[in-house]
């Protein structure tokens, strides 16, 4: 089957939003055009560089009182002229297409966000143009700031070059971090510390910060398969290794799908946590122990994993299910690629 | 934190020249440098990395014999590696021991080796930028002084500082006699030189911003063991408020040459207590010639502790370090 070159172009402001099927449970299937009355807003991004963009999504929709339907690149992508990047619609009530704007690595121009400013304006509501409203407005704006916020986030495929000058970098140039096992590219000033661009730049929020100057352990990440502490080295050191956060630490020991690292699994079965803050650096510390020289002993773990700390007084249970990790021969020496 | 540019040097060349500018910090583990950039209390406007340098040249940051039964440790190698090292464990207890004693299993895996002997000496205020401080405003005076100076050095103070050297590992490599070879700007040899560890950090005096005797541009390329063959029974005992991840308020480092039931041999060295790694040769020469008995270990204690001058929170101090040096000497003799 052949694409008609014509669905490939991006669809005219005030042309009809080529319709589609939307996702959802079955027996429910509803289309876009059955959408209509309200305005809806599209997300279309690549999902392989940002797992938490669909969850940002879905707050986005219990923020708002009207649709924001969050895409994948794919046959709907390519209807909408979006071929392998991101880019941000707002339909109107009638059902057209009123602001778009193809998301590249620089923010939305300040005529587009005029442009679509203006287009709220009453002077621009027809008798026929579906109905401007408070929420078409909202919709507008939201779709501007999710367009920036893409903008920051969005990954140019760059292959990683060694250096062989020294470089110097000053503010805002790229910085190439592996992460996951993705490779990302994000404008960076050299201060942004490797745990704000993750959490802050690459939207990856797993490492959490704690105390921000390595007292408490809950930004810790694996380097090369090392624990290291995210908030105290700067992401421009850390390019061209191999960076694991939580959120890839099943599938860097090979699991995959859902299933979980075995000493995640530990912690669910031993009640390593409470309110879960310091957990996923609890998790990484102690994934990367394991593989380290420590005696058998329960001490010899809690002097291993004094560097997190927890405030709920989880202990007990964080011993217990590291010992029960070591103490599996399967699991014991687990490691990442 | 202030904004910087940050250079990723190609060779030492290339590295010392450029760490030589003013305003300049060379960066390897970070893990002091970039907590204190936040806190604005470093404020450089060139960072130098020195990591990519270790990537180029592996002895950097590995450990290696030395032809005369020695081992060098290249500057980059991480404090949780040399710990884990056998030659390092065998032959160096107190070194492996020290080291696994230090900061949190993160931090010792980021840690360089020549970066915990260079970061800065500190107290708490030196990390308000709110307080006055001799050490990071010269002149402004010393907020420890008068007042919570609990966790304040007892040796090496002067009327303008009393802050303490955190490290952990120097006072190890202070006990054995470490060496460091540094390298400056300019053509080699005469770029290169090497001194006694002891040697490498000044007493605060009139100037206790100036903490090691380094110029600017010089960077420390290795620390090397000097054979030790007694170092096989050493110990590193550090005293803390909790039982891991905190400052020594008092350690010893402590290495004993027992022969025919008499000390032949000594070395000791204090943590916690100083405002530099301190070797107490004092304690050494009371202890050498003597049996290893607990009178003796006590006079050793007495005489280490002899100049010591503590303000009003750190006087336990005094005790403190005497009874962590017998309770060290007694277990390594045993």
């Amino acid at each position: 089957m052949t694409t008609p070159p014509e669905e490939c172009r991006v669809p005219e402001i005030g042309s009809e939003a080529p319709d589609f099927e939307l996702a959802g449970h079955p027996g429910q299937r509803r289309r876009l055009s059955e959408l209509r009355g309200a305005p809806v807003l599209l997300a279309f991004h690549p999902s392989h560089w940002d797992p938490s963009w669909a969850e940002c999504v879905r707050m986005y929709n219990r923020m708002l009182d009207f649709p924001a339907i969050c895409l994948d690149t794919g046959p709907i992508a390519r209807r909408y002229g979006v071929a392998d990047g991101a880019a941000v619609f707002v339909i109107d009530g009638a059902g057209r297409v009123s602001w778009r704007h193809t998301v590249g690595v620089a923010p939305p121009s300040p005529n587009e966000v005029a442009e679509a400013l203006s287009a709220c304006l009453p002077t621009s509501v027809g008798a026929d143009s579906g109905g401007w409203s408070r929420r078409h407005f909202v919709a507008t704006v939201v779709a501007a700031t999710l367009a920036i916020a893409l903008t920051r986030r969005v990954a140019r495929a760059e292959p990683i070059t060694r250096p062989r000058a020294a470089t110097t970098v000053g503010s805002g140039e790229a910085v190439k971090l592996r992460v996951n096992g993705r490779e990302l590219s994000l404008d960076l000033e050299p201060r942004v510390t490797l745990l704000d661009a993750l959490r802050e730049y690459a939207g990856i929020t797993g490492p959490k910060k704690g105390c921000d100057h390595g007292q408490c352990g809950a930004c810790t990440v694996h380097v090369n398969g090392r624990r290291i502490l995210s908030c105290l080295t700067f992401a421009v050191m850390q390019q061209g290794k191999e960076i694991t956060t939580i959120e890839g630490l099943a599938a860097s020991a090979g699991a995959s799908g859902d299933a979980l690292h075995p000493m995640q699994q530990a912690f669910i079965d031993h009640d390593g946590f409470q309110c879960g803050y310091c957990t996923s650096g609890q998790i990484m510390s102690a994934a990367a122990m394991v593989r380290e020289a420590w005696g058998p002993a329960d001490d010899d773990v809690r002097e291993a994993m004094s560097g997190n700390i927890c405030r709920c007084g989880a202990y007990p249970g964080i011993v217990a299910a590291i010992q029960t990790v070591r103490k599996n021969p399967a699991t014991a020496q687990r490691g990442q690629r | 934190m202030k904004p910087f540019d940050y250079t990723a040097p190609a060779s030492l060349d290339e590295a010392t020249r450029a760490g030589a500018r003013p305003a300049t910090r060379f960066i390897a583990g970070g893990t002091t440098l970039v907590d204190l950039m936040k806190l604005e209390v470093e404020t450089p406007e060139h960072l130098i990395d020195l990591n990519p340098l270790g990537d180029r040249d592996p002895s950097l940051g590995s450990v290696s014999e030395l032809p005369n039964g020695g081992l060098r440790i290249g500057a980059l190698a991480r404090m949780s590696d040399v710990a884990w090292t056998a030659p390092v464990k065998e032959r160096y207890p107190v070194l492996s021991q020290a080291l696994l004693a230090a900061a949190s299993g993160q931090i010792r895996n980021m840690a360089s080796m020549a970066g915990n002997l260079l970061q800065r000496t500190r107290c708490p205020y030196f990390r308000d930028t709110a307080t006055p401080c001799n050490k990071r405003d010269p002149g402004s005076g010393c907020s420890a002084m008068q007042g919570f100076n609990r966790s304040h050095a007892i040796l090496g103070t002067s009327e303008l500082c009393i802050a303490t050297h955190p490290s952990d590992p120097a006072v190890a490599l202070v006990a054995l006699a470490a060496n460091v070879r540094v390298r400056g700007p300019g053509a080699q040899p005469s770029a290169e030189r090497t001194m006694p560890i002891a040697s490498l950090h000044l007493l605060p005096g009139s100037h206790p911003e100036r903490e090691t005797v380094l110029s600017p541009g010089e960077v420390i390329t290795a620390i090397e063991l000097p054979p030790l063959p007694f170092a096989r029974r050493s110990l590193y005992l550090k005293v803390r408020d909790r039982s891991s991840y905190a400052f020594a308020l008092a350690s010893t480092a402590v290495a004993l040459d027992i022969a025919n039931d008499t000390i032949r041999d000594a070395r000791v060295a204090f943590g916690g207590i100083a405002t530099k790694p301190w070797r107490a040769t004092a304690a050494e020469r009371a202890l050498i010639g003597k049996r290893a008995t607990a009178a003796a270990f006590r006079a050793a204690a007495d005489a280490a502790l002899r100049g010591a001058v503590s303000h009003r929170d750190n006087a336990f101090k005094v005790e403190l370090a005497k009874r962590t040096l017998v309770r060290a000497l007694t277990e390594v003799s045993a």
